[in-house]
């Protein structure tokens, strides 16, 4: 009873009103109910702002609101938020396609070569001990200020987690289902092709979903170092005018960019691995 | 025993053929050691027998007794430390698979990812068959396995049975002419494995494949097989060699109510039973 879908949207629905009414309110209400010394400095708009200003801030630079019309706002600021948003977003995605398609690559190729894994055994190791955020600067050094260095940053990030987790899933694929595959026919490519990748996949995709919000963090982490736009760009600049609506507002964009890869990296993900029972479509 | 006349001759026929067949599989002084720290042992030790144009031959023995190990060395999955094995002639090199040999796992190998139909297809699939071609005989086979209406089903919804049905025909769709199973059914209950020696027991009895069938239940030996060899525990040397002159078609309840098949199974009890208890000495 307590669990049916009705009940828990009413609580989800609650929990997210008296969150808003909180913070829209709560600092001034407590202003004036309590001793100074007992009012919570988390709740102060200068800090964490509040949602009605977030709201006016989100129209603002979202070109909503421009006395000149959308199109002009639009064309005047060249980090407008759609603007930013979509730098964002494209640098998040190569970085994640091209991460992910060298991590598996990479962890396809060691996994199956036993010489070659343990040649760059070492070498791989000693590069994930890196922190990748100490690269940031080196890699902006190189390529530049522009999205290059942000599709880098999360390149960066993003293969050594698909590769890590390639390599396993292709170390575990069962033996004695190639041994069975050899003996059907297979060739050493065949494998490859319809055992060894089929079986690792489902090793790779547990690692792509955390591997998008990495290549997002990537992305924004080089947007906060060195960029000329982008959901980062606009954070930083927010930062320097003590504006905190607008990193507000641009988190929150962040949020739901954050939320729509994962979404679609989960709907490949339960196409491809639907003989998994946990994905099994619900009828 | 007293045969009946039909019976006695449709016996003769089947020994006449096997006699005058050609070897298929030949084992000679087939040897393996292992390595286990630093400490050799011997599995399979100076093992010799062949096996001729459309028998069926049990390799039975006590578990451990290297059985398996010599089926794999047979189909070429595992290197040989002494004596050699030949199909047709021709020397089984390690890793190279003869395409005229299939081979049946007691493990559940099959492709998770893959549909019933499509694991059935999978040989067919990889040897580029065109695609009408494949699903009319995937169809076939399907139904021949008396899974229909499963086609469309993943592994993971199947029973222990039906699963391994789905082994079998992804193996014999490929019309091998020499089948190796490694203990297919041991992993089955009972009543499943009575029903899985009756789908056996159809498909040989139809098309007498040479068949080398690795198994430590003396009831499914004789229930299938037309000869047996007898291995000796650790390490595995040939013991002794049976025929199983029960007339076919057999039904896998009814033979265990013929005199032979009751005559066999005490006697190789007893030859079995001195091998488990020296398997246990040990």
């Amino acid at each position: 009873m307590s669990n049916s879908r009705a009940v828990i949207l009413f609580w989800q629905l609650a929990i997210l009103a008296a969150i808003l009414v909180v913070w829209q309110w709560g600092f001034e209400w407590s202003r004036a109910l309590l001793p100074k010394a007992y009012v919570p400095k988390v709740l102060d708009p200068y800090f964490v702002a509040k949602p009605s200003l977030i709201w006016q801030s989100f129209l603002r630079l979202g070109c909503f609101a421009d006395a000149g019309g959308f199109a002009t706002c639009i064309k005047s600021n060249d980090n407008n938020l759609w603007l930013a948003t979509l730098v964002t977003l494209k640098n998040t995605w190569w970085g994640f396609l091209f991460g992910a398609a060298s991590g598996i690559a990479a962890g396809l190729v060691l996994g199956r070569s036993d010489f070659l894994a343990r040649v760059f055994g070492p070498y791989v190791v000693a590069l994930n001990s890196i922190p990748r955020i100490a690269l940031v600067p080196l890699v902006i050094l190189i390529f530049g200020l522009g999205d290059l260095s942000k599709i880098a940053t999360a390149w960066l990030v993003v293969f050594f987690v698909v590769f890590f987790n390639t390599f396993e899933g292709t170390r575990a694929v069962d033996r004695d289902q190639i041994a069975a595959a050899r003996l059907l026919g297979a060739s050493e490519f065949t494998v490859l092709r319809t055992v060894v990748i089929p079986s690792a996949l489902a090793w790779v995709f547990a690692s792509l979903l955390p591997a998008v919000s990495f290549a997002l963090i990537g992305v924004i982490v080089g947007e906060f170092i060195g960029a000329e736009r982008g959901l980062g760009k606009l954070i930083i600049e927010a930062e320097a005018r003590a504006n905190a609506s607008e990193m507000m507002v641009a988190i929150f964009v962040m949020m739901f960019v954050g939320i729509l890869l994962a979404i679609a990296v989960r709907s490949l993900q339960s196409y491809l691995l639907r003989w998994q029972p946990q994905f099994e479509p619900s009828a | 025993m007293i045969a009946a006349p039909g019976q006695g001759l449709a016996i003769a026929r089947e020994e006449d053929r096997t006699s005058a067949a050609r070897t298929r599989i030949a084992v000679q002084r087939l040897a393996k050691r292992f390595n286990a720290s630093g400490r050799e042992f011997v599995a399979v030790d100076d093992v010799s027998f062949e096996v001729k144009q459309g028998e069926f031959v049990a390799l039975l023995g006590p578990s451990g007794c290297g059985k398996s190990t010599i089926l794999n060395m047979v189909a070429g999955l595992l290197p040989r430390s002494g004596g050699r094995i030949l199909i047709d002639q021709d020397t089984v090199e390690t890793g190279k698979v003869n395409p005229r040999v299939g081979y049946v796992f007691q493990r559940d190998t099959l492709f998770p990812w893959r549909t019933v139909e499509q694991n059935i297809g999978y040989g067919l699939e990889i040897a580029g068959l065109p695609k009408t071609e494949r699903t009319r005989r995937v169809a076939s086979a399907v139904e021949k396995a008396g899974l229909s209406g499963f086609g469309q089903s993943f592994p993971r919804m199947l029973s222990g049975g039906m699963r391994q049905r789905v082994a079998l025909m992804r193996t014999l769709i490929l019309e091998p002419e020499i089948l190796l199973m490694d203990e297919p059914f041991g992993a089955l209950d009972t009543h499943t494995k009575l029903e899985m020696h009756k789908t056996l027991l159809e498909i040989w009895e139809r098309e007498r494949q040479t068949v080398l069938f690795v198994t430590h239940d003396l009831g499914e030996a004789l229930t299938l097989a037309s000869r047996i060899i007898l291995l000796s525990a650790r390490p595995g040397r040939l013991k002794e060699d049976f025929d199983v002159a029960i007339p076919r078609p057999r039904d896998p309840v009814s033979v265990r109510e013929t005199a032979e098949f009751g005559r066999l199974y005490s006697h190789i009890w007893h030859s079995l039973g001195e091998e488990f208890r020296r398997t246990r000495a040990d």
